[in-house]
């Protein structure tokens, strides 16, 4: 038996494509924890959050061939459920509003002001409130511990919005949490 | 609760892959997909320049003395339906590679600049070049190219349109002439 753990996401995808598409299941294990967090986060809610995690296993699965082995196979699994989560989001509008056009200032202080563990306990009780522009990279961030250029491969947007979305995020979860210690 | 949705997730989306009931989709699916795409903007990038230069050939008879009215002229007999569609056809273009693609980030504003520079920089080359004379003078094109250049220069010609003639008053202007019968 081959040494699964030891591969690559990368590696093991070729193997899927190619050889036993059973090793499928090996995807699932690494990433299902991560997404299920990730979309509950996106959500509020955690039995759309798995639907929407299945489905977008299912679509990767299909899909898989599309995907290009010499880029990283988390950032287009992540990709998969953030297109899964926004489209159920906007299916369901009328529940929560987006804030598109929200102006919010910066806030480059956060990390002097707080630890990072503080940020991210912050970051857990008030992201519920938070539109899902600044809540995505904030969480992709902070919580699945992406780097700005992953975020901007999930995302599909420049790094240096991933930058400033990020910055603006954290001046809004200040606020909101604070509000809410009040 | 993870454990619980791990399983389910990994059996739900097993099964169905072991069954069958959900397939990859083929290499060659994706690569079609892209071919036709990047063919797609080909012809369309082709398209628009040709269209450009259409609307450039049209110009060409009229610079010179006169510029007010020849301006004025200009505007109403410029062959609007060639910018108009060679727009169209850039935004379609764009659209076509949003929505149709498989790759990863990509500097949208850089790709739209480019290829609206593409568009202007080939029509303009073909001009400079002379294609325009020498499609207009052979070539499967010179019919449609001749009735463009007879169909603007009748609108040019003094003395014709609305009832009213025109007159030359000096070198560089016309005026109408009133004392013609209509």
């Amino acid at each position: 038996m081959r040494d699964i753990q030891k591969l690559s996401d990368e590696q093991i995808v070729e193997i899927i494509r190619t050889k036993d598409k059973e090793l499928f299941s090996e995807i699932i294990k690494r990433y299902e924890e991560k997404l299920l967090r990730y979309a509950s986060y996106l959500l509020n809610d955690s039995e759309k959050a798995k639907d929407s995690v299945q489905n977008s296993f299912i679509k990767a699965y299909v899909n898989l061939n599309s995907f290009n082995s010499k880029f990283k196979f988390s950032s287009w699994i992540y990709r998969i459920t953030h297109n899964e989560a926004i489209n159920y989001i906007n299916k369901n509008k009328n529940e929560k509003p987006f804030f598109e056009n929200l102006e919010i200032e910066s806030d480059e202080n956060l990390e002097e002001e707080y630890s990072k563990n503080e940020i991210i306990s912050m970051i857990k009780t008030c992201i519920n409130q938070m539109p899902i522009m600044y809540k995505e990279p904030l969480t992709l961030y902070y919580l699945e511990d992406k780097s700005y250029l992953e975020i901007s491969d999930i995302l599909r947007i420049p790094v240096n919005t991933v930058g400033v979305r990020i910055s603006r995020a954290k001046a809004l979860m200040k606020k909101i949490c604070l509000k809410k210690t009040k | 609760m993870s454990k619980k949705n791990q399983i389910n997730i990994e059996n739900e989306v097993m099964s169905q892959i072991k069954s069958g009931k959900i397939s990859m989709k083929p290499k060659w699916y994706f690569m079609l997909g892209s071919t036709l795409m990047f063919g797609s903007v080909v012809v369309l990038t082709v398209v628009s320049i040709f269209l450009f230069n259409i609307a450039l050939f049209s110009l060409k008879p009229h610079y010179g003395p006169g510029a007010g009215f020849r301006l004025e002229m200009m505007i109403n007999s410029f062959p609007w339906w060639a910018p108009i569609i060679a727009i169209t056809g850039i935004i379609l273009a764009i659209w076509l590679l949003k929505k149709y693609d498989f790759s990863y980030r990509k500097n949208f504003p850089l790709i739209i600049l480019s290829f609206i520079l593409a568009v202007i920089l080939g029509a303009i080359l073909i001009d400079i070049l002379g294609f325009n004379d020498y499609f207009a003078k052979r070539g499967p094109m010179r019919g449609f190219y001749r009735q463009i250049e007879n169909q603007t220069n009748d609108n040019f010609r003094p003395g014709k349109g609305n009832g009213l003639r025109l007159r030359k008053y000096n070198q560089d202007t016309f005026e109408i002439d009133k004392n013609v019968p209509k």
